[in-house]
């Protein structure tokens, strides 16, 4: 018995001593791979560039909120009853620093910065790579990926915003202060100058990354935004190789994406999963493949909008782009098999006129369910003709019958009488005001263009826009209350 | 038999008072429990000497030597000790009685202590508190007893959330659970009839010993051990049904039709279509449910080993459709002495399946049950799936059929939890013994669910059908060594010193599968079809060195001081480690010689000061990592992105609580009336937070930990008892009142608020706030003042540009008077935390019959009631109440209704989308938690048959008192984070319920 108790004793001993050890305190994380060992083979490096795209795909982007806060300001749209309150305040300017949507879009657009930063970060390491690993060009082409989405976001962000705190790297957790948009500018450029010069060509590039001709194409936008008509000509001159759809709806339906006229889009494919759709709102995280503007838009879905009678009216007689843009009662849809009758307009205020056809599914389907996965073309062989054509217009020296002849190319297209090569710089505007309506509808361009020429006090009178308030949005609470560097007072005028 | 004895006693009492000639001699008797039943082992002193006996299995005892004006004091663990002087009787009976509120012996943190040494804030509540009551699971015992400890429930089979002595932070405020010395997060596998008795520690001066975790105090669980006497076989068992019986008023097929016609759309023929009929579909989602509880125990004890073993079953079905719970649950607990060494095990097993209430579309089904047309039908066997759904928007939005999202498919959660300790104790030296003891917390969870392929007829569909599978298994080994020594020398110093090392070691991994199948409904496994497959795992190790000391002066002046060294992986090493320390001081004033004619048994004067840690954050917060949870289509495939996953912060460390506590127990006519009266002022610092970034910086999640919030919280509680007997009728009554006010006194540098709430609720996302200065996530909302009636209130009210606003429009309070509503203009308009909780419990017995009733309630909190928000807000056409028949009527500009109270339908989007005053209601209410009449048969004419029998019949929450218009003031809190704490989506309410029980002692 006695030898038993000290057996005991002994083991229990043994046992006191080994369970303490610092070492046990010492955990890595199983689950979660780490940074500085990153960046080693080319699968690592274009994994770290595809996550900067994913933030295109965010419900504060194309997935629900941009086309909404863009169309509403521009008055494409018209709100139903049922359009949710967030997205009211877009109708008519009464959004303030407190509006999610506005948060939303700040928050995702700097996110993917920070996600192309991260890429950028480390170019070091991914010049150090073997070119057996990696050759120099490919290597070049993934850091230009990065400084185009960077430029991306921060273009989506300087026509909204105004003044914008820059980060060119992403290790800091500091705030900074809002920089001169022409200091982003000047970021911009050399971002998309950098990635024209690099990027692979969308012959040889795959579908969905960004190419060199995207890049000349966002960089002569981001020109002509700065009114730099000479340089702006200069870089959409390099957009080479693509032709009008010779279907304008082409562009809009999911079969022909990637076709001759589209020169960037924003991807979705919903057999790719959709399973977080709802949680993504910013972080482009998990698996959300597709995008709600067919059910929210549709008059046959939820049909929170429906497009104005300022842009319905827009139209010429005979304008074959009015069909392919809008349905009304007698269109037919569902390859043909179904036609729309008056009360397929109804809403609960009454009956509507039309409602969008861009960008839904009702060509091949009998209604809209909450995924789509019809692409975004948010750059257009035809957008950069009509702003090829406002450059040479604008530009000194430019020669108006050129202009008007880039218009006539897409008024061609649209079965509408050509202009006549005789124009004014004032009547070649006039026309260019009128034709990017009508081409680009329901395209989130309007409001842009409509506040760089300096017209949008009179487009939009009578919605609530206010001069010298409504141009920018506020920076959002979320920014003013976190930012040393930003306080609520640094907001943009009247918010 | 007993009356006589009883009465003998009484007689002796008398006796005993006269005074009589001192002279030795033998003195034996029987003690016995208040229903008779002899107590083997109550230990008899002569006080002042060493000469002391105890009583055999029968309850028989023998004491020698003893002098006539002898005192001689009678205890057992968990009665109330007496004390009688012998005078000239050689036969003393004693009967002890139960405490009504203490215990003698109190289980502490490693170890127990006499009640009267105490310096600490300690609750309790015993086995027989705890059975009083059918209650699924036992944290539900605190509700209303143990001063200053809040329990809400949730529905069947999940955790109750605790709260004790309300929130000292912003982040986990879950207390730790300790059974049998085996450190617990939940308590759901115990079954709570073989729960002797819990311990709620309070303060720091009891809970520093478990240092990093009992930041939010800890509940100290004993399970019923083996009882030395003649095997004992129990069964027990109840019966009955809950029901939910209020209802919201919501409108009838005819009323919602000429609603409906008023916004706009006349769906007369689309009624017409189903036949004109009425679906209460509130009805179809509740249901009587049957619970059933069966407890079978076998108790056996021996001088040197004692054993108990049982098994329970427990099933219930839930309130709603498609919930229920179902609970297996066995128990072994054996020691074992072998001279100086025990050596002992404590296991319990319980098999658990789990119907959690099912949602969609991330509404609970009490909102589809709302919100549905209620001229559908719930079932069309022409759909796929047998259900009629909304075809289109016309039949209504955001509902789906509640009956299908319940009954199509299943859920189904099964559970495995083993618990248990092995231990070993030498008594090394007399005094000194050496303590080891293994624990193993071991759980596994298989979650799966199924949903068939299904088509509700236009709506809602799923064209193939779902299965998904989430598997996770965690455990936790806990391996002690403790070192105590306890003596008294000169008479009256008496000192304890514990030391202990303990090493914990968590594991805990998951896999989470899905996938689909196009081709059948006939097989509810995983397939490769469609499939997604992950796992995580994780693993957190602490280690730590403890040490207390207790002394005490002739039982008068109490001094204790512990502490704790504490070692947590889950920081990164600048600070993995942190100290936590109490000192207590009491002084037992009754003790003293000039009480000694005082009516007070008992008065003690305590404090005490000391801090304790939380270490609940996310594993591996302090080091960097990447996410690889980004996906773009490239060429039409997901190809991958792989970013940093967030900001690592490498200086997290402990957040850390300094509570300070003063008490005052007393006990007044030789215990009859007893009570202790409590303050605490707890201050916590290096609150973990998630600092919220400038979203520009671009990190995921927006948010760093850092250990940068304060708050601080105080209260009070009382705690009251008082018992009396007059002839055959026993009373007593005991009352728990708690109170706690928190306040956050800093969040980060520059952060001056910060805003929470559910996700997903269009505009009450950002609805709870925490704000410094204000208590912990209030409701930060609108102020209302009335309807604008015509275009000249509103022009009068706000500037041009607040063009949305229109006659029929909710008037929101401009705070700031600069004639724009928006943000600056929101305020508190509430907390979700009552001022004080409270619980009254009466019990009383006549000859056999035995009775008790129990009163619980909270006052002083608010509830955002969000079924409001969907029966009254008619953002879109969907069924609501029926007082939106009195909602404002807007004809040429102007409400032609003044007297409604519920602004224009559809109106601007204000009016639903800001969340107000309008939804806040007083949520405080007192509850009728239980009633029970119970009759016991003790005669001898059954005692072939068993010693005892009770049949009893009980009701819960029969009666509640509130003005809130909610099914239950009593609600769950919606998913874990705080910030949606009282906000009241259509969750599970408590149902009413009536049962039959009976127990039986073989």
């Amino acid at each position: 018995m006695k030898k038993i108790k000290y057996i005991v004793v002994v083991l229990l001993g043994i046992f006191a001593i080994n369970s303490c050890n610092d070492s046990d305190l010492e955990l890595t994380n199983p689950n979660q791979l780490s940074p500085e060992t990153y960046f080693k083979n080319e699968v690592q490096v274009q994994s770290a560039v595809n996550a900067a795209y994913a933030n295109l795909q965010t419900r504060g982007l194309y997935a629900r909120h941009i086309f909404f806060a863009l169309d509403n300001m521009s008055q494409e749209n018209k709100g139903n009853p049922q359009l949710e309150g967030n997205k009211v305040p877009f109708l008519n300017f009464s959004f303030d620093a407190s509006s999610d949507i506005i948060q939303f879009y700040w928050e995702t657009c700097y996110l993917g910065i920070a996600k192309a930063n991260f890429v950028l970060d480390n170019e070091d390491k991914i010049n150090a790579l073997s070119n057996s690993v990696l050759s120099q060009e490919r290597k070049n082409k993934f850091l230009a990926e990065a400084h185009f989405l960077r430029a991306y976001y921060y273009f989506l962000l300087v026509p909204r915003f105004g003044n914008l705190p820059i980060y060119t790297s992403s290790t800091t957790v500091v705030g900074a202060a809002r920089s001169p948009k022409e200091d982003v500018y000047k970021l911009i450029e050399a971002d998309f100058d950098f990635a024209s010069k690099n990027l692979l060509s969308k012959s040889t590039e795959q579908k969905g990354r960004a190419t060199k001709e995207a890049a000349y194409a966002y960089l002569g936008k981001a020109l002509l935004y700065q009114k730099k008509y000479d340089e702006a000509l200069a870089a959409f001159k390099n957009v080479t190789g693509f032709t009008l759809e010779s279907n304008f709806y082409n562009n809009f339906m999911d079969e022909t994406e990637h076709g001759p006229e589209s020169i960037f889009e924003i991807e979705y494919d919903e057999n790719l999963g959709v399973a977080d759709k709802w949680g993504s709102d910013t972080a482009g995280d998990g698996v959300a493949e597709s995008t709600l503007r067919g059910q929210e838009y549709g008059n046959l879905g939820w049909y929170n909008v429906y497009p104005s009678d300022d842009i319905l009216d827009e139209y010429e007689p005979g304008d074959k782009r009015f069909g392919d843009t809008f349905y009304v009662p007698g269109s037919k849809y569902n390859n043909g098999a179904n036609t729309m009758t008056a009360a397929n307009f109804s809403s609960s205020a009454g009956l509507r006129r039309a409602g969008w056809k861009k960008y839904q599914n009702y060509y091949k389907r009998v209604d809209e369910n909450l995924d789509s996965s019809i692409n975004f073309k948010v750059m257009r062989y035809s957008d950069v003709l009509l702003m090829m054509a406002e450059c040479e217009s604008m530009r000194a020296g430019g020669v108006q019958a050129t202009a008007i002849g880039y218009i006539n190319q897409v008024r061609g297209r649209a079965n509408v009488p050509l202009l006549a090569t005789t124009l004014t710089k004032e009547q070649v505007f006039t026309a260019l005001v009128h034709e990017r309506k009508v081409e680009l509808a329901g395209e989130q361009v309007r409001f842009d263009d409509i506040i760089r020429w300096g017209i949008a006090s009179t487009e939009l009178a009578g919605t609530g826009f206010t001069a010298g308030k409504s141009e920018l949005w506020p920076i959002p609470n979320r920014e003013t209350s976190s930012n040393p560097n930003i306080k609520p007072s640094d907001n943009n005028p009247g918010y | 038999m007993m009356l006589k004895l009883k009465f003998a006693i009484i007689a002796l009492l008398m006796i005993s008072y006269q005074n009589v000639m001192a002279q030795s001699k033998t003195i034996q008797g029987v003690v016995v429990d208040p229903s008779g039943v002899p107590l083997p082992g109550a230990s008899i002193n002569v006080e002042g000497s060493k000469n002391s006996a105890s009583t055999d299995f029968d309850g028989k005892y023998i004491l020698r030597d003893v002098n006539s004006n002898d005192r001689i004091t009678f205890s057992f663990v968990g009665l109330v000790t007496k004390t009688i002087t012998v005078g000239t009787s050689t036969t003393i009976n004693v009967t002890l009685a139960e405490s009504t509120q203490t215990l003698q012996e109190v289980v502490v943190a490693y170890g127990t202590q006499k009640r009267t040494k105490v310096t600490g804030a300690i609750s309790t509540v015993t086995s027989k508190e705890i059975t009083a009551v059918p209650i699924t699971n036992a944290e539900s015992a605190l509700q209303g007893r143990a001063a200053g400890v809040t329990v809400v429930n949730g529905s069947p089979g999940s955790n109750p959330t605790v709260n004790i002595r309300g929130l000292g932070t912003m982040n986990n405020t879950n207390p730790l659970y300790v059974v049998d010395g085996v450190l617990v997060g939940n308590l759901s596998g115990l079954n709570p009839s073989d729960i002797e008795s819990m311990s709620v520690l309070k303060d720091a001066s009891t809970t520093a010993l478990y240092g990093s975790r009992a930041f939010n105090g800890v509940i100290m669980v004993t399970t019923k051990k083996g009882k030395k006497g003649p095997g004992q076989l129990n069964f027990s068992t109840y019966a009955g049904f809950q029901t939910v019986t209020k209802r919201f008023d919501v409108m009838n097929t005819q009323q919602y039709l000429n609603y409906a016609k008023d916004l706009g759309s006349d769906l007369t023929a689309r009624a017409a279509e189903f036949g004109n009929i009425n679906t209460d579909w509130q009805d179809q989602v509740f249901q009587d449910g049957l619970m059933q509880d069966y407890n079978l125990s076998f108790s056996n004890g021996t001088e040197n080993s004692s054993s108990r073993y049982s098994a329970g079953y427990l099933k219930q079905e839930g309130a709603l459709i498609g919930t229920g719970f179902e609970r297996y649950s066995f128990r072994a607990n054996n020691s074992q002495n072998i001279g100086k060494l025990t050596i002992g095990s404590n296991i319990g097993v319980s098999f658990s399946t789990t119907n959690p209430e099912r949602a969609s579309g991330g509404r609970a089904l009490l909102e589809h049950a709302i919100k549905m047309a209620p001229y559908l039908p719930i079932y069309n066997s022409a759909n796929n799936g047998g259900y009629q759904g909304p075809t289109s928007a016309l039949d209504g939005q955001d509902a789906e059929n509640p009956v299908r999202i319940a009954n199509l498919g299943y859920q189904e959660v099964k559970g495995l939890s083993i618990i248990g300790n092995i231990y070993g104790e030498l008594e090394i030296y007399k005094g000194l013994k050496f303590r080891s003891q293994v624990s193993l917390d071991y759980y596994t969870t298989e979650d799966h669910t199924f949903i068939p392929s299904y088509a509700d007829g236009g709506a809602h569909q799923q064209a193939y059908a779902s299965i998904a599978e989430t598997n996770t298994q965690g455990q936790s080994i806990v391996f002690d060594n403790s070192l105590s020594y306890k003596t008294t020398f000169a008479e009256k110093h008496n000192l304890e010193v514990l030391g202990v090392i303990t090493k914990i070691e968590n594991k805990f991994q998951n896999i989470v599968a899905g996938s689909r199948n196009n081709i059948t409904d006939e097989i509810d496994q995983l397939s490769n079809n469609l499939s997604n497959l992950s796992s995580t795992s994780a693993e957190t190790n602490n280690l730590g060195y403890i040490a207390r000391i207790n002394y005490d002066y002739d039982d008068k002046y109490i001094f204790a001081i512990s502490g704790r060294r504490d070692g947590g992986s889950r920081f990164g090493s600048n600070f993995r480690y942190g100290n936590f320390y109490s000192i207590a001081l009491g002084w037992n004033i009754a003790k003293e010689s000039f009480m000694t004619d005082s009516v007070f048994s008992t008065l003690k004067l305590r404090g005490s000061i000391g801090t304790t840690g939380n270490d609940a954050l996310d594993n591996y917060q302090y080091s960097p990592t990447l996410s690889s949870n980004y996906i773009y289509p490239i060429d039409g495939e997901p190809e991958i992105g792989v970013t940093p996953g967030g900001a690592a912060n490498p200086n997290l460390r402990w957040e850390s609580k300094k509570d300070r506590n003063i008490g005052l127990d007393f006990g007044l006519f030789d215990e009859a009336f007893t009570g202790s009266v409590e303050y605490f002022n707890n201050i916590s610092s290096d609150i973990l937070f998630r600092v919220p970034l400038p979203a520009s910086v671009g990190v995921p999640g927006g948010t760093q930990f850092q250990n940068v919030a304060d708050m601080k919280t105080h209260g009070f509680e009382v705690s009251l008892g008082y018992n009396d007997r007059k002839g055959d009728f026993t009373w007593s009554a005991t009352a728990a009142l708690g109170t706690s006010k928190n306040e956050v006194t800093g969040l980060a540098p520059g952060v001056t608020s910060v805003v929470s709430g559910p996700s997903g609720r269009s505009g009450i996302e950002n609805f709870s706030r925490l704000e410094v200065g204000q208590p912990v996530f209030y409701f930060w909302g609108y102020e209302t003042n009335g309807i604008y009636q015509n275009q000249a209130e509103v022009d009068a009210a706000l500037a041009p540009g607040q063009s949305t606003f229109q006659p029929g429009d909710i008037r929101f309070v401009d705070r700031n008077g600069d004639k724009v509503i928006n943000s600056d203009d929101k305020t508190n308009i509430g907390n979700p935390y009552p001022d004080f909780t409270y619980g009254l419990n009466l019990t009383a017995a006549y000859k056999k019959f035995d009775f008790s009733a129990f009163i619980t309630g909270v006052s002083g909190n608010e509830i955002f009631n969000a079924n409001k928000f969907d029966l009254e807000a008619m953002p879109r056409l969907f069924n609501a109440s029926t007082d939106v028949l009195d909602r404002s009527i807007v004809v040429n500009g102007v409400v032609t209704n003044p007297s409604a109270t519920l602004p224009r339908a559809q109106g601007a989007s204000q009016n639903y989308a800001n969340a107000s005053q309008r939804y806040i209601e007083d949520g405080s209410f007192t509850r009728l938690k239980n009633v029970t009449i119970g009759y016991t048969f003790s005669d001898d004419s059954f005692a072939k048959y068993f010693q005892r029998l009770r049949f009893y019949v009980s009701g819960q929450n029969l009666i509640t008192i509130t003005d809130y218009s909610g099914l239950d003031p009593e609600i769950a809190r919606v998913d874990t984070t705080l910030g949606s704490a009282g906000i009241d989506v259509g969750r599970y309410p408590q149902p009413k319920s009536v049962i039959f029980g009976l127990e039986v002692t073989f």
